[in-house]
């Protein structure tokens, strides 16, 4: 029998979107993965649901202004957001907050930081479909977020920086309340912790996900738990030293495995530690003076200059750089750069040769904040085939 | 550690600081791309990252300054690699090609700016300003932008 035909099957590439609404996302962004089967060959990320224009509006408000701008640029890291802003107006300024009021800054940040990695930690949970730790996560989470309003007066955004120090002082009974709470919810997290260790569910799903090496993570510019979750031992808590990060002991953490797991675990490990400055911080607050400053006898105007200044955010390396020309009460220049601009927009190659149910979880595994990426409107495309749409169009139907 | 910084020094043409003591090397826009090639020859991809692109109009000089903030490792102390560029034609060499990371930096800057990154091929107006002000020509973090 000879051959007479031959029936050439192309190879059929699927567009599946995710997101922009989507079960698997908490946040509105869409993955427009190109997959082979259920394996994904090409992921484009495309975002511009949430813009805003920050550094624009930084730069039509005051400088005391910006402090309340800054932490509204992300909802769970505004703690952060106003602390690296407000330290990079003290290094133009040279003033220096007293020590209650570096360490009750820490204490500030470092709640948010335990209730963010609890956060993010649970939403993975619930991608892999083990709501009933979802649950009990965000059970546990409201510990942390009532000993936060007991610090700063609110669950969520703090408002708690100032130039100079911080908004409110704590009393003895209030330290008392927010150490019951962070006692009660550390052997929580210890348990978490060994859930994520040894839950079958979870290994199975997050173990050799989205795999990222050490040379990834640097050229990429990967920062925060994604890049020490790759051994990469980035974190500018203690390489900067800022506030009270030179006295109060802590372990940066790292693990070597470069997968979705061990940037979960470092996140966990993170969490404990995190808890136990905080607990040395409630022990050892010193008591030289009041952290609040007087707002009235602090200078309109900033001096001329430039100041760049770091902060370890929960999602990693946040930074804001300020320039003042030192002639009016607004600044000539804000750049905000957050980590997650970083780590969602430059880490499409991360999702190649994955299944594509393994995406949302190696997308959640990077923390990924959408609030803090788009103040400006990113794409990553090999090809350039992207437009964007008003809200009015897109409430037509167009798209 | 001080071979790294003697490579930045090596093409600087003048040295200045931004605070809290992160130091400027300010170098010819033509010279930043072979520096950090030789910066990936000489110690490697894992020796630094960059952190960020911050680019600031400056009207009054006719430039606009883009600051590239170099975090080098594994002492992760951060400099900053500054060149200047004519504001009607602000051109500079990508790097895109060569340090993936700054992919979003320089897409940003130029949608933001007008700066032009040559061989960078997914530049395009419209990826972070919105169309109807992107369609006129409008970059709005310049100084006399109207934004």
């Amino acid at each position: 029998m000879t051959v007479t035909k031959v029936v050439e099957i192309p190879l059929v590439t699927t567009e599946v979107p995710i997101g922009p609404q989507h079960p698997a996302l908490h946040e509105p962004l869409l993955l427009k993965v190109y997959a082979d089967g259920e394996e994904v060959i090409k992921v484009e990320v495309n975002t511009g649901y949430n813009h805003r224009g920050v550094e624009k509006l930084c730069e039509k408000n005051t400088f005391y202004r910006d402090i309340f701008i800054a932490g509204r640029v992300c909802g769970i890291c505004n703690t952060v957001h106003a602390n690296c802003y407000v330290r990079a107006l003290e290094y133009l300024l040279d003033i220096k907050p007293n020590n209650r009021a570096r360490y009750l800054r820490v204490l500030a940040m470092e709640l948010e930081r335990i209730h963010s990695h609890m956060i993010i930690n649970a939403i993975m949970a619930e991608i892999v479909g083990f709501e009933t730790l979802f649950m009990q996560i965000m059970l546990d989470r409201e510990r942390v977020m009532k000993a936060k309003e007991i610090l700063t007066g609110n669950r969520v955004l703090g408002d708690y920086m100032m130039i100079g120090g911080v908004r409110r002082d704590i009393d003895e009974v209030k330290r008392a309340r927010i150490r019951d709470l962070l006692v009660k919810l550390k052997p929580r997290i210890e348990f978490y912790k060994k859930v994520f260790e040894e839950d079958e569910t979870i290994i199975k799903r997050l173990v050799e996900v989205g795999l990222l090496k050490p040379v990834d993570v640097t050229s990429h510019s990967l920062v925060g738990p994604v890049a020490r979750g790759s051994g990469v031992r980035i974190d500018s808590r203690a390489s900067d030293k800022y506030d009270a990060y030179d006295e109060i002991p802590f372990n940066v953490i790292t693990r070597t495995e470069g997968d979705s797991w061990a940037r979960m675990m470092v996140r966990w490990d993170e969490t404990l530690e995190a808890l136990n400055m905080c607990l040395y911080i409630l022990e050892k607050l010193p008591a030289d003076g009041n952290p609040v400053p007087d707002e009235k006898r602090l200078p309109r105007v900033i001096p001329q200059g430039e100041s760049y200044a770091r902060v370890e955010a929960q999602r990693g390396e946040l930074t804001y750089y300020v320039m003042s020309d030192g002639k009016s009460t607004y600044p000539y220049r804000v750049k905000i750069r957050t980590p997650s601009f970083n780590n969602i927009i430059n880490s499409a190659f991360m999702y190649v040769g994955l299944s594509l149910a393994d995406v949302p979880v190696a997308l959640t595994s990077l923390d990924p904040c959408i609030s803090c990426m788009e103040r400006v409107i990113v794409i990553d495309l090999e090809k350039n085939t992207k437009y964007k749409l008003t809200l009015k169009e897109l409430a037509g139907g167009r798209v | 550690m001080s071979s790294k910084r003697d490579l930045f020094s090596k093409y600087a043409v003048k040295v200045d600081l931004v605070k809290p003591k992160r130091t400027v090397f300010i170098i010819r826009p033509e010279n930043v791309r072979p520096l950090f090639k030789d910066l990936i020859e000489q110690h490697g991809y894992e020796s630094f990252y960059i952190s960020t692109i911050v680019g600031t109009d400056l009207p009054g000089e006719g430039k606009i300054r883009l600051d590239y903030y170099v975090v080098l490792l594994p002492e992760e102390e951060t400099i900053v690699v500054r060149t200047y560029l004519d504001r009607n034609n602000p051109v500079i060499d990508t790097l895109v090609d060569i340090v993936p990371g700054v992919f979003n930096g320089e897409c940003e800057t130029h949608d933001l700016l007008g700066i032009f990154f040559k061989g960078n091929p997914y530049l395009k107006r419209g990826f972070f300003v919105s169309l109807d002000i992107a369609e006129k020509g409008i970059y709005p973090l310049r100084k006399d932008s109207g934004v």
